[in-house]
């Protein structure tokens, strides 16, 4: 595996899969960041930011597992290198490789966007010490959506030569994630899709009050039973994207 | 002499359509059998079976005299090189990182890039990017790939597309030169009859996917000595359709 994982490095030399995916991070921060904080939210910041972030990370972390799976997989299917690797090494390791490499990624990009989560609200002057009782959570309920949604890119860009198609369907499925987070009327919804899971596992609530402007933030009961249940849906994923791929013809 | 490959009624079938109809080929070591059959006969899906790219819908492979199956595929896989349809490559790398990632998943030593380099002729060119190659120069890539770990057999499909005369001629020497020089056993695969016929020792002719005639070539020309192997190929495909 250390072999393959060093073959994967050194196929994207030189296409910068990396750097675009820091891009989108870039991109997801200045939304998260950027804003003009009264000091009722400077002093409710963190509570916001756990409040805000699951809907951020709806709209950015489907993306940046579209961009960053189509990215690698594009590469084996532009110079048919499929057919070459297919008989030299397992197709179940290849599998993982190149999983593990895509998944490789987007950690770095989800730990950049943690870490300057939390810089950024300390240099904001959010108030009081930083929850990290409720961000560890947070951060739980953020990396396994994101595993997950990474498995359906990474398998159907493996699967299907043409790119455009696995983008339609994460785009998609992205829209239709968002969509669930504003349909409170729908909550099986957001369950039911992968994407809509990041609004699913959201523990922080809030009430706007229309008059004073005032956003008040409050704790919801964590779904430890649905977390449990995208940790075994997320493994299946897996499971039944390797099966499809090992049996493939190239 | 022992054999390398045998199939053993090999049949695939797409839906309706049998590509390779009970085929039961023979390649015995250290000889250059050439593939023929027009286009679409089903010369690469066989060949793509050999390579487990394709599952076979019917019959057996014995390869290196052992039975091919799922458990010792990687066992037998790693001392085949092949060239199938096309050349496969990284275009945004050059030729040497190209050989570099293959040297990695086929654990061989370093000293194997260059040589393989020399052989196919691209050592000056090897840190030219491979979007900037002619077809032909792709095409040498491609076996320079195929030959890197100098396997006990190789399988070529149709490997001189896109070459020029003088590549063409140089392809059909270096792949002459496989069995005596480093041992090597060789099938390709070719609807043309001419590079066959300059190249092959045994022969095998498929249309339809059914195996028509199966020897060595000087069986194959002694089949009517007053026509030509055009004819007999012709005679023996003719009514068959072309796709």
């Amino acid at each position: 595996m250390k072999e393959l994982l060093k073959c994967e490095f050194l196929k994207t030399r030189k296409r910068y899969i990396l750097l675009t995916a820091l891009a989108i991070t870039t991109a997801d921060l200045c939304w998260v960041l950027y804003g003009n904080y009264s000091e009722d939210a400077l002093a409710k910041g963190w509570m916001m930011f756990l409040y805000q972030l699951p809907l951020v990370n709806a709209i950015f972390m489907p993306l940046l597992s579209i961009v960053t799976a189509s990215r690698l997989c594009d590469l084996e299917h532009r110079g048919v290198m499929l057919k070459q690797l297919c008989y030299i090494s397992s197709r179940g390791r290849l599998y993982d490789a190149k999983l593990l490499y895509g998944l490789g990624i987007i950690m770095i990009s989800l730990s950049v966007q943690f870490i300057s989560v939390f810089i950024g609200g300390k240099i904001l002057g959010f108030g009081g010490v930083f929850p990290a009782k409720l961000y560890f959570p947070y951060w739980l309920f953020t990396i396994v959506p994101t595993i997950a949604v990474y498995i359906v890119q990474h398998s159907l860009s493996l699967l299907i030569k043409n790119q455009a198609i696995p983008f339609f369907i994460g785009v998609i499925g992205e829209f239709c994630g968002i969509f669930s987070m504003f349909l409170s009327q729908l909550p099986l919804l957001r369950k039911l899709l992968i994407w809509g899971w990041f609004g699913a596992l959201q523990f922080v609530g809030s009430d706007w009050d229309r008059e004073t402007r005032i956003a008040n933030y409050y704790l919801l009961d964590i779904d430890w039973i649905f977390f449990t249940i995208t940790v075994i849906v997320t493994a299946a994923l897996y499971f039944i994207g390797r099966k499809l791929f090992c049996e493939s013809e190239v | 002499m022992n054999e390398i490959v045998h199939t053993h009624g090999l049949s695939k079938r797409y839906g309706e359509m049998l590509s390779v109809n009970n085929v039961d080929l023979l390649v015995k070591e250290g000889r250059i059998y050439g593939f023929l059959g027009p286009n679409g006969a089903g010369k690469s899906t066989t060949l793509k079976m050999l390579l487990d790219l394709v599952r076979p819908t019917n019959g057996e492979i014995d390869i290196f005299g052992k039975r091919f199956h799922r458990k010792n595929r990687i066992e037998i896989l790693k001392n085949i090189g092949s060239l199938i349809e096309s050349p496969s490559y990284y275009g945004h790398l050059t030729a040497r990182e190209n050989l570099r990632i293959f040297q990695i998943m086929l654990n061989v030593p370093d000293a194997n890039i260059d040589e393989v380099l020399k052989i196919v002729r691209l050592d000056k060119q090897q840190t030219k990017k491979i979007s900037a190659y002619s077809l032909g120069m792709k095409q040498r890539l491609g076996l320079a790939s195929a030959i890197l770990s100098f396997p006990k057999l190789l399988i070529l499909d149709e490997p001189t597309n896109g070459l020029d005369p003088a590549g063409i001629q140089e392809i059909r020497e270096l792949i002459c030169s496989f069995p005596k020089q480093y041992g090597m056993s060789v099938i390709v695969s070719s609807h043309l009859l001419s590079e066959i016929d300059q190249m092959a020792e045994d022969v095998g002719v498929i249309a339809n996917g059914k195996m028509l005639f199966q020897g060595s070539l000087s069986a194959l020309h002694g089949m009517d000595n007053s026509k030509s192997l055009e004819e007999i190929f012709l005679e023996l495909t003719g009514s068959e359709e072309s796709l």
